[in-house]
């Protein structure tokens, strides 16, 4: 074939696509260096998309599982097994389905006990799913969709909360809420983005929240990304309602917070589920005047938990921020750990028999204690934050509270 | 091969020589499972042989037909979908679903390629067009309810021959590679076939092919289903070996450029490019995480210099660029008057 016949010539095509996958891997290389543990050490499956579309959350992941492990090695390591240490094998899903299954395949054969991550629900639904054909547990670290614990796979634990559980909770809270001001909202707008997530909350508070009172005046979804949102926004100030409820990722969020900031929008409150931003400590510090009394409803840890508090202040010594990936992550590796503690082996199906019976209280969540029916943590929940006095606090529940709800928004 | 060596001595021993290398790749490849018994090989090769088997569908059209289409995600997508919806949402067996699926894929690649080859779109703007095809169909899933929308669909997990599940990775294996097999056999008859000289008579020279009396769009239109059925095979495939499929694997650009990439680092337009391309292609990626250990992203780096490399040594692909060194080497051994076209062959 001559050169000259393509449309596209073939040499510049694929220049332009190699170099852009090196473009789009030119991440952070930086890694916390890891104690590579000698003799009877447990080796621990480390999963996490750590490069590709979802690279900053599996980084983050990938922190907070590795500060677990050095710190318990630290503490002299797992003492049931005297005091073996825990040897990270880290693995990169690539924030794809089949990157995770790739790296369920080497972590098994590397000889791992357990494996803890995931993060999106389609890469755990694979990762689950490859590591049930070696009965090898698996810890889901964020992965909300529901069908994750519900295949009946034996090995798959999920720590934290589900999106139904986390869904209910929401319009919960916001009736609460409401119901505590004395019910000034009445009408609200929904702006999600138009995949898993963001279409799923909008389907579920479309359906929920004329049950509490509230009526729906329109629901906007745009999709993942966007970058101008002058247009919702005018339609948002059209429309004025009393809530606006943003179900979307970090950049839209902090798009759309902005414009409306910029467009003087100010309803009377602006409540999200699982927002991209909404509860960042990012968000926080780079634009303090939108994020200003928006709540959220979202993963978060216990405020009056002093170990909390002292990963924040390590996480933040790195210059990273604490966000739920770490803390999601760090506790997993602890429950993982307490797991080798009671169980007294190494062996995977001892392991999965102890995640089953576990009743571990050591976690830096507002959980409880951890107790699983069919994989599923039963106690974990999310948490209600708001953006108050330059910090994110937590309104509900009442339990973890560290401050009172503000609404409405003083103008 | 040349193409002229391809037209002019594909119905001879040259033919027959061919289909026994066929032969003996498969039956190499199909030993490799009694040989090595690591999942993390046999999970490699499994990936390798899909991004072959969707490239080879690639290489149909773009590599014999010389329209070059960068939305292949739509048949591929198409194929993953159809099996997953049949078998989730209808009950409909696993191995009928399969079959339904490559049917799907054929018949958006008769709607696509009908709609853009009537408008006359070539090059380019035929590139583009499925591109936006692909794209539509991503955005289009992902709001659907049949297709799960954003939550995407998921096949239950049933490890029986029966659901087209097994336990062992190496059926798997055998599976795609059979798949791999056909596409292989496919390709070669399509070579020999004269639906293949008129399919490269397109390519080279479309006008000229038309004042010679093919039927220029028909002759696309039969590529683009073929090429499209082949495609989505290799989605179907991936639903049962994944078990879930969402909107952004499904008509993903991934895919897309998965396909088209292995046949242009293999050698387009060639019988093996795609497998070649496609086992150089993984193997790169293998063995640069191997070189960058756990640094995020620095295998992707690594991947990425190495392909720009291999490019730019073997422009016309690898099996272009073997032609080429065994040309080369047959001009130094053989005396000065013998021309490279016979010294190709002889």
């Amino acid at each position: 074939m001559t050169d000259s016949k393509m449309p596209v010539s073939r040499r510049k095509f694929l220049a332009t696509t190699a170099l852009g996958a090196a473009a789009a891997a030119t991440g952070t290389v930086a890694m916390p260096s890891i104690l590579r543990a000698q003799g009877a050490a447990v080796k621990l499956g480390v999963l996490h998309p750590v490069t590709g579309a979802l690279s900053y959350s599996g980084q983050q992941g990938r922190l907070g599982a590795t500060l677990a492990i050095e710190e318990i090695n630290a503490a002299g390591g797992i003492k049931a097994l005297g005091g073996a240490k825990l040897d990270p094998v880290l693995g990169d899903a690539r924030s794809s389905p089949d990157g995770g299954t790739a790296e369920v395949e080497k972590m098994n054969s590397a000889g791992v006990s357990a494996i803890v991550g995931g993060y999106a629900s389609s890469i755990c639904l694979a990762v689950s799913q490859a590591a049930s054909r070696y009965d090898l547990p698996y810890l889901v670290d964020v992965g909300v969709a529901d069908s994750i614990v519900t295949r009946g796979l034996k090995n798959t634990f999920r720590f934290g909360p589900g999106f139904g559980v986390i869904a209910k909770t929401a319009i919960a809270n916001l009736a609460a809420i409401n119901d505590q001001a004395g019910k000034p909202a009445k009408t609200v707008m929904i702006v999600h983005e138009d995949s898993l997530f963001g279409s799923g909350v909008a389907k579920l508070l479309n359906a929920q929240l004329p049950q509490h009172g509230f009526s729906i005046l329109e629901t906007i979804a745009h999709p993942t990304p966007t970058r101008d949102f002058n247009n919702v926004v005018l339609k948002i100030k059209a429309q004025n309602p009393d809530i606006v409820i943003p179900a979307n990722y970090y950049n839209e969020y902090v798009l759309l917070a902005r414009t409306m900031q910029q467009q003087h929008v100010r309803p009377k409150g602006i409540y999200s589920v699982l927002g991209g931003a909404a509860s960042s400590y990012k968000f926080l510090k780079e634009f303090p005047e939108a994020a200003k009394y928006i709540m959220d409803c979202n993963h978060w840890f216990d405020p009056r938990n002093p170990k909390a508090l002292a990963l924040k202040k390590k996480v933040e010594a790195k210059g990273q921020f604490f966000t739920y990936e770490v803390y999601l992550n760090y506790s997993c590796v602890q429950l993982v750990a307490d797991a080798l503690e009671r169980g007294a082996s190494a062996d995977r199906a001892k392991i999965i028999a102890a995640l089953a019976s576990s009743t571990f209280a050591g976690h830096i969540m507002p959980y409880g204690p951890t107790k699983f029916v069919n994989g599923q943590n039963e106690g974990a929940a999310p948490a209600n934050t708001q953006v108050l006095d330059n910090d994110i606090k937590v309104i509900l529940p009442a339990a973890f509270a560290n401050a009172k709800p503000v609404f409405p928004m003083p103008a | 091969m040349t193409r002229s060596g391809m037209t002019k001595r594909g119905a001879t021993g040259h033919g027959i020589g061919r289909f026994a290398s066929i032969v003996i790749v498969v039956a190499v490849l199909a030993a490799v499972p009694l040989v090595v018994h690591s999942n993390v090989t046999l999970n490699f090769l499994v990936a390798t042989l899909l991004a072959a088997l969707a490239g080879q569908g690639w290489n149909i059209l773009g590599g014999y037909g010389g329209q070059y289409s960068f939305g292949h995600a739509a048949f591929f997508g198409t194929g993953a979908y159809v099996t997953a919806i049949l078998q989730v949402r209808y009950g409909v067996n696993a191995w009928a679903g399969f079959a339904a699926g490559i049917a799907g894929g054929a018949v958006v690649g008769a709607v696509i390629g009908g709609l853009s080859f009537r408008s006359g779109l070539r090059g380019s703007y035929f590139a583009l067009v499925t591109l936006a095809f692909a794209e539509v169909l991503r955005i289009v899933a992902s709001v659907t309810p049949i297709t799960g929308a954003g939550v995407g669909t998921l096949v239950k997990l049933d490890l029986h021959a029966r659901a087209f599940q097994f336990e062992s990775r190496a059926v798997f294996y055998w599976v795609i590679l059979a798949m791999v097999a056909v596409s292989l056999v496919i390709t070669h008859l399509v070579e020999r076939s004269r639906f293949g000289v008129w399919l490269v008579a397109v390519r080279e020279n479309e006008d000229a092919a038309r004042a010679l009396g093919v039927d220029v769009i028909m002759v696309k239109l039969g590529a683009m289903v073929l090429s499209a059925a082949i495609t989505a095979a290799a989605g179907c495939f991936y639903v049962q070996y994944f078990l879930f499929i969402d909107s952004g694997i499904a008509y993903g650009t991934w895919i897309s450029i998965e396909a088209l990439l292995t046949p242009i680092i293999g050698g387009v337009g060639t019988v093996f490019g795609p497998l070649f391309g496609a086992l150089v292609v993984k193997s790169l990626g293998e063995g640069a995480k191997l070189l960058a250990g756990d640094a995020p992203g620095l295998d992707l780096v690594v991947y990425g210099i190495v392909l720009v490399l291999v490019i730019g040594m073997a422009p016309r692909g690898l099996v272009g660029g073997l032609t080429a060194a065994r040309r080369w080497c047959g001009r130094r051994w053989r005396p000065a008057s013998i021309p490279a076209e016979e010294a190709e062959h002889g």
